[in-house]
């Protein structure tokens, strides 16, 4: 069965039952290809709708692209229209970096949050205008909790 | 000797310090909270005991309840690891008033140490070279103005009760003064309760050395040579080498920095394990800095170097046994690297990334110490710094040993979670790192000018063909069972319903 994907940017299609690699399960996310007497160890996470492989300290992002498989759209390529940027955990605003109505670069900061003894910079996921801006400074926020909207 | 300790710190710091006192079969007291029942200090400690809920304030630094626990446990002594209370002057007079030993210095030694401007005054007075600054708080930016009139700019404005970079701001001109000293002095109140600033020369691309010291009750101290700690993200070290490349190139400057240090510390009285840190400038003269009153995070590489037991020394001297060795025993030998691996995402702005190791393989073979208290399994809380392990290597050589580094980071797994791993291989393969070119916006520099990722081209073809198989297979196992939950996949599908 072939799989259409995406990686460094190039599209691929690639059928893993016809690839001429003998590649064994050697735990849940862990592969060992052999190919053309070569020995490889791979593996996998899944981080935003990527697939994240590992191989030998190196690491790439995979894009599966199979319309059956991955039907919607991720967030992380998603860039027209309302974009939502999410606290990915429990956390505690620090600071607001723009205000409600501001036009912003992507990638520019938005919002200051500390988690685990740490600040961290929350960027505009685009380019665009802050539509909406829930979070206040000093406040407490849950994961998942919407913190700004760029449109 | 101590029969029995408590340890007053979770992670790593309490797992090392567990494993000497198995050494000398002394018994180990685990303190934990709610969110660290499981942990890995509490299941390898002899004794255990709760000591409140999640939160550090709650629990950790809540020197009441630890100790009750030392007293409900008979222990003799208390160590304090690194962070939480091991740096507070109450806490160890409190134990000495509790009749229980605190591993580590006096009161006194911490407190004189823990305001910058006393310890650098003190240092002037030892002797030790400062950096030109200020010697007492200021009373406004009029005075840091005057400051730079006769010594220029950059200068540094700093918080009289800092650390971590906290209350901290360069000034590169007049024009800058007065708004880089209202941030300072507002970020030092909001972090420290205290505004009060002082002002510094700005030192361009220093290095961080610094000088492990151990000192006995009667008087008696050595050093155990330097750590190169430059490489820092935001402040705060992510890798350290020792020797430091600078010094193992420049005969006797570890000499005249180890002499330094330790009339600074004795001017202090100090005893017991602390470090002096100096920056360096690029013509290898040194500054002291601060001295931190404590065992470091970063001790193992000076371990691996020198062949002594940090954590050993400092029981026995706790203990008030007279230190033996001599400044002559001490000798390096080789090269050591430590990685501090954090739970964090270097592809992520280095977002910290909580949350449940689902595998875990860690790397062996030669030359290879690891300090951590991960497991296969467990999850790691939010409560606490993100800090799940520190990967030191040993070789003969500098060379060698991040040879040795590179091979050990491509066999370290962790799934489940995000970490910094492959961002270490790819400091390491930087030829300025190489070089040994090292100063303190090092990783700011490298991230500003690293090249896109150019992987090896048959790699980048088994990678896709390991994620196609992946994917395919994943979708039949899909259909029977549902995915373990990944809050990262979550969220992307939550943002995509939007």
């Amino acid at each position: 069965m072939k799989v259409s994907l995406a990686i460094g940017g190039q599209a691929r299609e690639i059928d893993p039952d016809r690839s001429g690699a003998q590649i064994a399960i050697v735990e849940p996310g862990v592969y060992s290809v052999l190919m053309d007497g070569r020995s490889y160890e791979a593996r996998i996470e899944q981080s935003n709708g990527l697939v994240i492989v590992f191989i030998d300290g190196h690491r790439f992002e995979v894009e599966i692209r199979d319309p059956r498989r991955w039907s919607r759209q991720t967030g992380r390529q998603r860039v027209e229209g309302r974009l939502n940027v999410v606290a990915p955990m429990p956390g505690k605003i620090v600071r607001l970096l723009v205000a409600e109505g501001d036009t912003v670069a992507a990638g520019q900061g938005l919002l200051v949050v500390e988690a685990m003894k740490m600040q961290n910079e929350m960027k505009a996921p685009k380019a665009g205008r802050v539509v909406s801006l829930r979070a206040r400074e000093g406040a407490t926020v849950a994961a998942g909790e919407v913190l700004a909207a760029i449109e | 000797m101590f029969r029995k300790v408590l340890i007053a710190n979770r992670g790593e710091i309490a797992v090392r310090v567990i494993r000497t006192l198995r050494e000398m079969d002394i018994a180990s007291v685990a303190v934990f909270s709610d969110a660290d029942r499981t942990s890995r200090h509490v299941r390898m400690a002899d004794e255990a005991e709760w000591v409140g809920p999640s939160p550090s304030t709650e629990s950790y630094l809540r020197s009441d309840r630890i100790l009750d626990a030392a007293r409900k446990h008979g222990a003799e002594a208390i160590h304090p690891g690194y962070g939480f209370l091991s740096e507070n002057a109450d806490f160890a007079a409190a134990c000495e008033a509790a009749g229980i030993v605190f591993i580590g210095p006096s009161a006194e030694s911490i407190r004189r140490m823990g305001s910058k401007t006393a310890a650098r005054q003190m240092a002037i007075a030892a002797g030790a070279p400062v950096v030109p600054g200020t010697h007492e708080v200021l009373g406004g930016p009029a005075e840091a103005r005057a400051f730079a009139a006769q010594f220029g700019y950059p200068l540094l404005l700093k918080a009289v009760a800092g650390g971590g970079g906290k209350g901290m701001r360069r000034v590169d001109s007049g024009a800058g003064l007065d708004a880089a000293y209202r941030e300072a002095a507002s970020e030092a109140e909001r972090s420290f309760s205290n505004p009060d600033l002082y002002v510094e020369r700005l030192i361009e691309r220093p290095r961080h050395i610094e000088i492990q010291l151990m000192g006995d009750r009667h008087g008696h101290m050595v050093h155990f040579g330097e750590r190169e700690c430059s490489i820092q993200r935001r402040h705060q070290k992510v890798m350290e080498e020792c020797p430091s490349p600078m010094v193992a190139a420049r005969p006797g400057m570890r000499e005249a920095m180890g002499e330094a240090a330790i009339r600074v510390a004795r001017s202090a009285g100090y005893y017991n394990a602390g470090t002096v840190e100096f920056l360096v400038d690029a013509h290898g003269d040194f500054y002291f800095l601060e001295m931190n009153t404590r065992l470091q995070v970063e001790h193992p590489i000076t371990e691996l170097v020198t062949g002594h037991d940090l954590v050993r020394l400092q029981l026995e001297v706790a203990a008030g046994e007279e230190l033996r060795l001599r400044q002559d025993d001490i000798a390096w030998r080789g090269s050591a690297i430590e990685c501090r691996v954090y739970a964090e995402d270097p592809y992520n702005n280095f977002f910290p990334s909580p949350g449940k190791i689902t595998r875990l393989t860690r790397p062996l073979g030669p030359g290879i110490r690891i300090d951590g208290c991960v497991y296969d399994g467990w999850t790691v809380p939010i409560d606490y710094d993100p800090l799940l392990a520190k990967l030191a290597v040993w070789n003969g050589t500098r060379e060698s040993a991040i040879a040795r580094m590179v091979r050990a980071l491509c066999e370290y797994d962790v799934a489940g979670i995000h970490t910094n791993i492959t961002f270490f291989r790819q400091i390491l393969e930087d030829e300025e790192f190489r070089e040994g070119r090292l100063h303190t916006r090092f990783v700011d520099e490298f991230l500003a000018r690293r090249k896109p990722f150019a992987p090896p081209p048959d790699l980048e073809s088994i990678a896709a063909l390991v994620a196609a198989f992946h994917s395919t297979r994943n979708t039949a196992r899909r259909e029977s069972a549902p995915a373990p939950r990944s809050r990262w996949l979550e969220m992307g599908r939550h943002e995509a319903l939007r």
